[in-house]
């Protein structure tokens, strides 16, 4: 070829860059390598659209993706856009115009192919089928022969590109595909792996478990000869035909036969007496026919035999042998001779018992008190009138006590809750009837096991004997109280009478004395002798009335010193029962160091008991309340003692001490009068004073008031107190 | 009369007695005490009347004043008879005799008593002369 020098400089360099970009575009594989094919043809096309100065560059695949049809993939780089240039869109459907012809061969260059403006296309081929690339200048010169060198290059080294990419992309794939092959495979040798492990385990668990069962069934084998052969029951098992095949010691103890005698015999020609043999034979063919059995798994009682004959009871328990195969059966047997026995004894000794509460009308009872639970013996739920065996209740109790005596046994529950002790009380059931029942309950305090408090008592209805009692004691006070009257009446008219006799014979004489000196002449003889008779009838009147004081005046009274707190406590001791009968509550509140006064100390108890028994009396017209009765005695002023008897109870109405104090002042026939009259006398002659006061609250106190002993006092002054005083009585 | 001796008084007391009883109305007395005796017979002569006295009831049933006495002064209560059983033995005899009952006792449910089987009256002793000589008058001249 010829070279001008200026041109041949110009060709240098134009060569050298040719080299430059040759070398480039060789050195481009480096670049994509390890890419997909996308990354390939970016990386050719931006090389390419700066190397040859270009306006645009496309290029379009065809890439089989597998077994999958072709996908057409079209990349498209440009240089800045200008406005006669046709873009990439148009040039790509201008280039698959001229295609149409199904003619495979890209023609190696196009001009003009869009008229206006000039644009070079050169297509590359691309391994053919596989794509094209279309590079496109507005140059003329386009493309050089250099230009069109390195188009070529590019385009085999596309192909290259492409080719190693694809064959890249075609080795991950089976790569990743072979991955999770192996991925799938190693997990499903895990899992195997596992299931084996398991298996092993489980048939070291099996074995070791065999092992244990293997030597806990010797134990047990062991265990079980021991408790067999050692066991108070007997123990007898046979097999389904009913033989023997097991005769504990204690079965040939009690029945007197040796094991090695039975072993094998029938069961029902050793142990069961000849009268039941048949009916134990009917059973044991009709459980092995039918499964069901009369006697499985209770407890029975039948007679047995033993060797030498003799019969026996027995309580007896079968139980079939839980093991496949025939039945075989297990029979515990225990004599119980004794307590049969005992148990026939103790009917007897029950029967006895509820014979004796019957006829003694006492029932009996066990009251656990931390629980409540409440035991009655059958007697006392026919006194209760209740149905034998319903459950007993302090509820159910209550609801038979008498309303008046409810009180009264709360305050007995109470105390017995916190008490502990023995208790005794008497207290009226109120049956739906309306009769009422006197009940005497005696209850013993104990402690159970488990030191809980419990009481045993017995409870008596002695209704009969207190209705016997109460009518006997109303004839005794009535009989009294005639007594008392009549002898008051006797005495009085006797008095009368025995004076007005004398008297009678005085006036008589005075009169016929007078009337014989007024006669005339004046019989003075007559007079003398009447006036003489008058002065010996006078003297009869005299005798009358001293013979009436010898016959009924008081002894001298005793001057001795009292307790008058043990004199109180005597008293009270002697009226509790009276005192209970009225159900009052008695309230003692004895001062301590009590100085002793001096008197007569069976009068002074009388004066006490009257008190206590008018407090007492005059209380029974209450019947809602409880009644509280406060005896005391305490030092008084001017060196005296006190002693008062207070109703506390509440609600005591005034009519009934308006009552009382009516009768305090008159004598009235019911004889409460006459009591306090002579109680007054005797206070009085114990230089002190007796009266009656009512209450601040309800209620009226009964006081008496006596000087102390001598002894007792300080001083000469008051001394005087002992001089007898004229007394107002109230 | 204070020279004679005392027997001789009383025997002319006696004979003095008996002599008005022939002509005064008998007044008989039963009284089983002693005092009442005594004196009541006295005082009866003094107001004029006859008098006799007797320490029971049976003692007078076996007098034989009987049926010469007008006027029966009675004690009511005597050991044995009584005095009002006295008043019904004599209405069995059909001999009614006019009654005084005395009394020491002051039952006034008794006076009502005898009052009303008939009696005349009933003195509570001590009575009055006066209250005694009415009572008797009254059995001697009934109205």
């Amino acid at each position: 070829m010829e070279v001008q020098p200026e041109l041949a400089s110009g060709e240098v360099k134009h060569l050298q860059r040719c080299i430059n970009d040759l070398v480039s575009l060789l050195a481009l594989p480096a670049i994509w390598s390890g890419g997909d094919p996308s990354q390939v043809l970016h990386t050719l096309l931006d090389a390419l659209l700066r190397m040859l100065r270009l306006d645009l560059v496309c290029a379009r695949l065809t890439l089989p993706v597998g077994e999958a049809p072709v996908e057409i993939v079209e990349i498209v780089r440009t240089a800045e856009p200008r406005a006669s240039m046709p873009s990439a869109h148009e040039i790509c459907e201008a280039l698959s115009q001229c295609l149409k012809d199904g003619s495979r061969k890209w023609p190696p260059l196009l001009r003009n192919l869009m008229g206006e403006g000039d644009v070079s296309i050169v297509p590359l081929p691309v391994q053919g089928e596989l794509g094209v690339i279309v590079a496109v200048a507005q140059r003329t010169d386009f493309p050089r022969q250099t230009e069109a060198l390195l188009l070529s290059v590019a385009a085999n080294q596309a192909c290259i590109g492409l080719q190693e990419a694809r064959l890249l992309a075609h080795q991950k794939r089976v790569s990743a595909e072979l991955d999770q092959r192996v991925v799938q495979r190693t997990a499903e040798l895990a899992a195997a792996n596992e299931e084996l492990k398991k298996e092993l385990a489980e048939r070291g668990l099996i074995e070791e478990r065999l092992g244990r069962e293997e030597r806990e069934l010797k134990r047990s084998e062991v265990r079980k000869t021991a408790i067999v052969d050692s066991a108070l029951d007997c123990i007898v098992t046979i097999d389904h035909e009913g033989c023997i095949t097991e005769f504990n010691p204690a079965a040939e103890h009690t029945f007197g036969y040796r094991r090695d005698e039975v072993l094998g015999k029938h069961l029902a020609d050793v142990i069961i007496p000849p009268s039941l043999r048949e009916k134990h034979r009917q059973g044991f063919a009709r459980y092995l026919a039918t499964g069901k059995a009369r006697v499985l798994g209770k407890r029975i009682e039948m007679t047995a035999v033993r060797a030498d004959g003799s019969e026996f009871p027995v309580e007896l328990a079968i139980a079939r042998i839980p093991l496949e195969g025939p039945p075989s059966f297990t029979g515990y047997l225990r004599d119980i001779t004794e307590r049969k026995q005992a148990e026939q004894a103790l009917r007897r000794s029950e029967a006895f018992l509820a014979e004796a509460q019957h006829l003694s009308h006492t029932g009996s009872f066990s009251w656990r008190v931390a629980t409540d639970e409440i035991t009655w013996s059958e007697q006392l739920y026919r006194i209760y009138e209740l149905e034998i065996g319903v459950p007993v209740t302090l509820e159910l109790i209550r609801s038979r006590v008498h309303p008046e005596d409810l009180t009264l046994f709360e305050r007995m529950v109470e105390e017995a809750r916190v008490g502990g002790s023995d208790f005794e009380w008497q207290y009226r059931l109120l049956m739906p009837n309306h009769s009422i029942k006197y009940m005497h309950a005696l209850a013993q305090s104990t402690r159970d096991q488990d030191g809980q408090l419990e009481y045993i008592a017995a409870v008596q209805d002695v209704t009969a004997r207190r209705l016997a009692e109460e009518a006997r004691d109303k004839a005794r006070s009535e009989l009294t109280h005639v007594a008392r009257v009549t002898s008051l009446g006797t005495l009085t008219a006797s008095i009368a009478h025995e004076l007005n006799q004398p008297l009678s014979g005085i006036v008589t004489n005075a009169g016929t004395c007078m009337r014989m000196l007024a006669a005339d002449p004046p019989n003075v003889e007559g007079a003398r002798e009447t006036a003489r008779r008058t002065i010996r009838d006078g003297n009869r009147a005299s005798e009358v009335i001293t013979r009436l004081r010898t016959l009924f005046g008081k002894k001298e009274a005793t001057n001795e010193p009292v307790d008058l707190n043990d004199a109180t406590r005597d008293v009270l001791a002697l009226s509790l029962s009276e005192l209970q009968k009225n159900r009052a509550i008695l309230r003692p509140e004895l001062a301590d160091d009590l100085p002793l006064v001096t008197g007569d100390r069976v009068q002074l108890q009388q004066v006490i008991l009257n008190l206590l028994r008018n407090a007492s009396d005059a209380r029974s017209t209450i019947h809602d309340r409880p009644r509280d009765l406060l005896i005391r005695t305490e030092p008084d002023d001017n060196n005296r003692v006190r002693l008062s008897v207070s109703d506390v109870g509440i609600g005591f109405e005034p009519q009934a001490a308006d009552r009382l104090f009516e009768a305090f002042y008159t004598t009235k026939n019911e004889g409460m009068g006459i009591g306090l009259s002579v109680s007054r006398s005797i206070i009085e002659r114990h230089h002190g004073r007796l009266w009656a006061a009512p209450n601040n609250g309800p209620g009226v106190t009964f006081s008496f008031s006596i000087p102390c002993r001598p002894e007792s006092l300080t001083s000469d002054s008051t001394r005087d107190s002992r001089i007898p005083s004229v007394s107002d009585g109230a | 009369m204070d020279a004679l001796p005392r027997e001789a008084h009383c025997y002319a007391m006696e004979l003095r007695r008996e002599k008005r009883a022939m002509e005064r109305p008998l007044v008989s007395v039963v009284d089983d005490d002693e005092s009442v005796r005594e004196s009541l017979p006295d005082l009866l002569g003094e107001f004029g009347f006859a008098a006799r006295a007797f320490s029971s009831a049976e003692e007078f049933l076996a007098s034989d004043c009987v049926d010469q006495t007008r006027c029966l002064i009675l004690d009511v209560a005597m050991p044995g008879m009584s005095g009002p059983e006295l008043q019904r033995e004599l209405k069995l005899r059909r001999r009614e005799i006019p009654v005084v009952f005395i009394t020491g006792q002051r039952e006034e449910i008794v006076r009502l008593q005898v009052l009303k089987q008939g009696a005349i009256a009933c003195l509570f002793k001590p009575f009055s002369d006066t209250a005694m000589l009415d009572a008797v008058n009254s059995a001697l001249h009934p109205k």
